[in-house]
Formats: structure tokens, sequence, C-alpha cells
């Protein structure tokens, strides 16, 4: 596997469920600046699939995901 | 820019069919979706000024959320809420009786906007 890149903010979603991860993260994105990377954590059993979605309609690229557990990390790229 | 619109059908009697239009509204705003609820039929009862604080939107272990979170949430997320005239009559209900952020749409406005939508979605 890829080394993880940096990340310069980290959101801590788990244990939250669908829909709040996502609410969360995109209302996260909305103040970051672009190119910044967040290092998303995310416990939801949907989270994959979810910030799938999330990124194409969006357009903020997923450019590493690893999965430790039940704990899923993605790390998303402000467009 | 997409666009989906939501018709809200269900109202205070059915709790459990409260939410879930109201949280899928809230996830498609959140993918930079523009995004309507249309509440109809028994829908407009769960806008009544004072009802979402009560109504608990139930969990099977019991511990179940009040409603006003998830319209809380949607409007801060940016969802557009909207009634038409002949739902309030069936209840009895005026537009000063319901929440201040809901706008008052008619069917031909509601009819418009699914045409214009990529997709309608009915609960």
């Amino acid at each position: 596997m890829a080394d993880a890149p940096t990340h310069d903010q980290v959101l801590d979603a788990k244990g939250l469920l669908c829909p709040m991860p996502i609410v969360k993260l995109a209302k996260f994105m909305r103040e970051m600046t672009p190119a910044q990377v967040v290092l998303l954590e995310a416990t939801d059993p949907g989270a994959i699939p979810d910030v799938a979605a999330w990124s194409r309609n969006t357009k903020n690229p997923v450019i590493h995901q690893e999965t430790e557990g039940k704990v899923m990390r993605f790390w998303i790229q402000k467009a | 820019m997409s666009s989906i619109v939501y018709v809200h059908s269900g109202g205070v009697n059915n709790p459990e069919r409260s939410a879930t239009p109201i949280y899928l509204a809230t996830t498609a705003a959140a993918m930079d979706v523009e995004v309507g609820i249309y509440f109809t039929v028994n829908g407009p009862t769960l806008l009544k000024k004072g009802v979402a604080e009560t109504l608990i939107v139930p969990k099977y272990d019991g511990h179940g959320a009040p409603l006003r979170r998830f319209i809380d949430q949607a409007l801060d997320m940016g969802v557009k809420f909207y009634v038409c005239q002949p739902s309030l009559d069936l209840h009895g209900l005026t537009r000063d009786d319901l929440i201040d952020e809901v706008q008052m749409i008619g069917g031909a406005a509601f009819n418009d906007m699914c045409l214009e939508a990529d997709a309608v979605i009915s609960f």
C-alpha cells in the first residue's frame, strides 16, 4: 500500500452515523482552501461508498484511503 | 448544478416516516446538489410551530431525537422547504402556523420545479 499523504487537518467522524459524516465533511471542506488535504476518519458502515459518491459529485478528490478494523480513513483534497 | 426534489407526504401520525426524506435532502445538499422538500398531504403537520420540538423520531433502542434537530440540519445545509395551500387547508393550518423557513408555492410552481430537477423522489 502506498504511504499516506500528508494532511492539513483531521476531521474525526468516528461514531457518527449517516448522514452526519458527509454533512460534517461538506461543512468542513467549505472552510478549507483549495489544495489543502483533510484526513477524515469514520466508522459508519456506509462510509466508503458515501465518501466516493460525495467526492464524485463535489469534485473534491479522495487521494488515498485506508481501512484499519472498523475505522476508515480518507485523505481528501479540496478542489 | 444538479437538483433533486423530495416529496414528503408523511405527517405527525407516522413519526417513523418523518425524518428520512429530511436526512436524504440534507445529504444531497452536502453533495452540492440544489435540493427542496415539498411537504404535501400530511407533510405540513410536521412544520407546525412547536411540533418538531416534541416529535421524537423513534429508534429501536428508545433513544430517538426530536425531528427539529433534523430540520435544523437541513436548513443549515441550504435545503429549501415548500408547502402549498390545499395541504394546509386539509389540516386547518395557515402559513402563520408554520415555521418561518417554509416557502409557499402552488401546483404549477411545484410541477415546474420537478420538470427542471434531475430527480424527484417521493415519500
